[in-house]
């Protein structure tokens, strides 16, 4: 027949494939994305030489005339994870480097993934897409594993200025009773859950489509609740255990969230 | 086979029913204008089409497969409301993201070709942002072009264009179907323009299609009216008003009588009253006229 259409069905790998090389094709020319691995590289820097400079400076409440005396890093690790002391006791608490730490990234991933999805829809790019793709989940998965890959480059670079600042304040590096091999089962730990939060970071933006603020306060809101735990999770002394339950818990998130998001994408308008 | 077919389609948006039991047939081959007024269900017609939007029910068949099928939404470019680039990508840029999602093969050969179709080719480096209207509108076209596809949704492609720009948009359209494998279903609201290029015709209302027909059908039903310009212009107009039952002015100050007669007619009448006519001519209604008659009747 000479008007005859030719169909041809694509394979899941490559339709993934051609959907990730978009992604990340786009992820690497981004401003968004550089400017946060910038902050996620010079935070850590500015925090541990600020409160480095302020260790030991007193400061008095003028209602109730309490002193407090401002407590410094001890160590360059500590804004990776909490530190066990000699006694076996955590540098817990709510001083500064407990709340601006290596857990921050996790809310840099959850910007940057929710500008990134919520351009998809706002340009007309997932317009784009779905007409020509009706699977849903490819672009789930896609949006997942850059988003992941994004958050994973934000807790490395993290490191690093974390790394710098404790050689610029001339911290310690010692390591205790912890290995180098606790640091790393840390950061990997640490990167393994970043899936966590990235599956619930695609889930909201997905459901928020265009909105942008949406997103984001959806994003932070639902995040907060799991923040907390980060720390607890993924500790300096981490083992090989504390990566495989963030692996596991990773991937449990990833594939139970990813199949809600990918119902909300075909249940919904994509288009208004 | 048909492009595509749609039979009872609906759509609700709660309580509110956009498209209500629509059926639409578009050969292969055709340019396909779809008219209707603001709100008829056109864009929502498309968008399911699309698959963009869930139907509320009926079949949508493309190449006589489900509109669902994965290996038949691979066929289907489309430009509704915008183009899908990022702004602050060039054009270029743009293209070649989407030709990678798309996985076409030889992508740097292909998104030149498909630039030089639009007529794009010297703007490819320029970033979409800073794109005129009409060159967005072009970047749209090439944009649902890539990948091959035999099936072209566009939505008021041809709005905000410039005369220029309409031309161009003309000929890109005519280029591109006149393989006969491809079609193109083309919304808009500029009847004339639409005219100079569909080949078929569809025109909704209240989210029905109230008729479907060619070109040349369009052609036979359109009704034909003398035109003329007289020297006392107000008083021939008044005296044709007494004697047939449609008389108009039109915007080129033209005076037409659509009734059935001739120009004799007309010219002996005229001057049997003391006006002499100083130009005639016959012609036949255009898409808009037939469309305002069509919506007139609804009424």
């Amino acid at each position: 027949m000479e008007n005859a259409v030719n169909f041809e069905t694509v394979g899941f790998g490559k339709r993934l494939k051609s959907m990730l090389k978009v992604d990340f094709q786009r992820m690497f020319k981004s401003k968004l994305f550089y400017i946060l691995i910038v902050c996620a590289l010079i935070i850590p820097i500015l925090i541990t030489v600020m409160m480095t400079m302020m260790d030991g400076s007193v400061s008095v409440d003028p209602q109730t005339g309490v002193e407090t005396v401002m407590q410094g890093p001890e160590n360059a690790w500590q804004s990776i994870g909490t530190l066990p002391t000699d006694g076996g006791e955590t540098m817990g608490g709510m001083d500064v480097m407990s709340m601006c730490n290596i857990n921050m990234m996790f809310m840099l991933a959850a910007v940057f993934i929710c500008l990134f999805i919520s351009d998809d829809f706002k340009s007309g790019y997932a317009k784009n897409l779905f007409t020509v793709r009706s699977k849903k989940g490819d672009y789930v998965v896609s949006k997942t594993l850059a988003g992941f890959v994004s958050g994973a480059l934000m807790l490395i670079f993290y490191f690093v200025g974390a790394m710098l600042g404790g050689a610029i304040s001339g911290l310690s590096f010692d390591l205790g009773t912890l290995t180098a091999g606790n640091i790393a089962m840390c950061i990997m730990a640490k990167v393994f859950l970043m899936l966590v939060f990235v599956s619930i970071f695609v889930l909201v933006s997905v459901a928020a489509k265009q909105k942008a603020w949406l997103a984001i306060c959806g994003s932070l809101g639902a995040g907060m609740l799991l923040f907390m735990m980060v720390s607890m999770i993924t500790p300096l002394g981490s083992t090989v255990m504390n990566v495989v339950l963030c692996f596991a818990g990773g991937l449990l998130f990833a594939f139970s969230l990813g199949a809600v998001s990918n119902t909300v994408l075909n249940k919904t308008h994509l288009i208004y | 086979m048909n492009a595509v077919e749609i039979r009872n389609l609906s759509k609700n948006f709660g309580k509110k029913q956009a498209v209500n039991g629509l059926d639409m047939t578009v050969p292969m081959g055709a340019i396909y204008g779809f008219i209707g007024e603001n709100g008829s269900g056109k864009s929502t017609t498309e968008k399911m089409i699309c698959g963009l939007i869930p139907k509320s029910g009926g079949i949508v068949k493309l190449y006589g497969r489900d509109h669902t099928d994965e290996s038949v939404r691979a066929k289907i470019g489309v430009l509704i409301e915008s183009p899908g680039c990022f702004s602050g990508l060039s054009v270029w840029d743009n293209m070649m993201l989407q030709a990678a999602n798309l996985g076409v093969k030889d992508a740097q050969k292909e998104v030149v070709r498909i630039l030089k179709t639009v007529r794009m080719e010297g703007a490819a480096g320029n970033k979409y942002k800073n794109c005129s209207l009409g060159m967005k509108q072009r970047i749209g076209i090439a944009m649902a072009l890539l990948g091959s596809p035999t099936l072209l949704v566009l939505d008021e492609p041809l709005n905000g264009l410039d005369a220029d720009g309409m031309r161009i948009m003309r000929e890109v359209l005519t280029d591109i179907v006149k393989d006969g494998k491809r079609s193109i279903v083309v919304s808009s609201h500029l009847l004339g323009e639409l005219q100079k290029v569909a080949t078929h015709y569809g025109i909704i209302r209240h989210g029905k299609m109230i008729c479907e027909m060619t070109a040349d059908e369009l052609d036979a039903n359109c009704r034909t009216y003398v035109a003329l310009k007289a020297k006392n212009m107000s008083r021939a107009k008044s005296l044709l008003g007494c004697k047939y039952s449609r008389v108009e002015e039109d915007e080129a100050e033209y005076i037409r009588v659509y009734d059935m007669t001739t120009p004799e007619e007309i010219v002996t009448y005229l001057y049997g009253n003391g006006i002499c006519v100083i130009e005639l001519k016959t012609d036949k209604i255009g898409l808009e006229e037939y469309y305002i008659d069509l919506m007139k009747e609804g009424r």
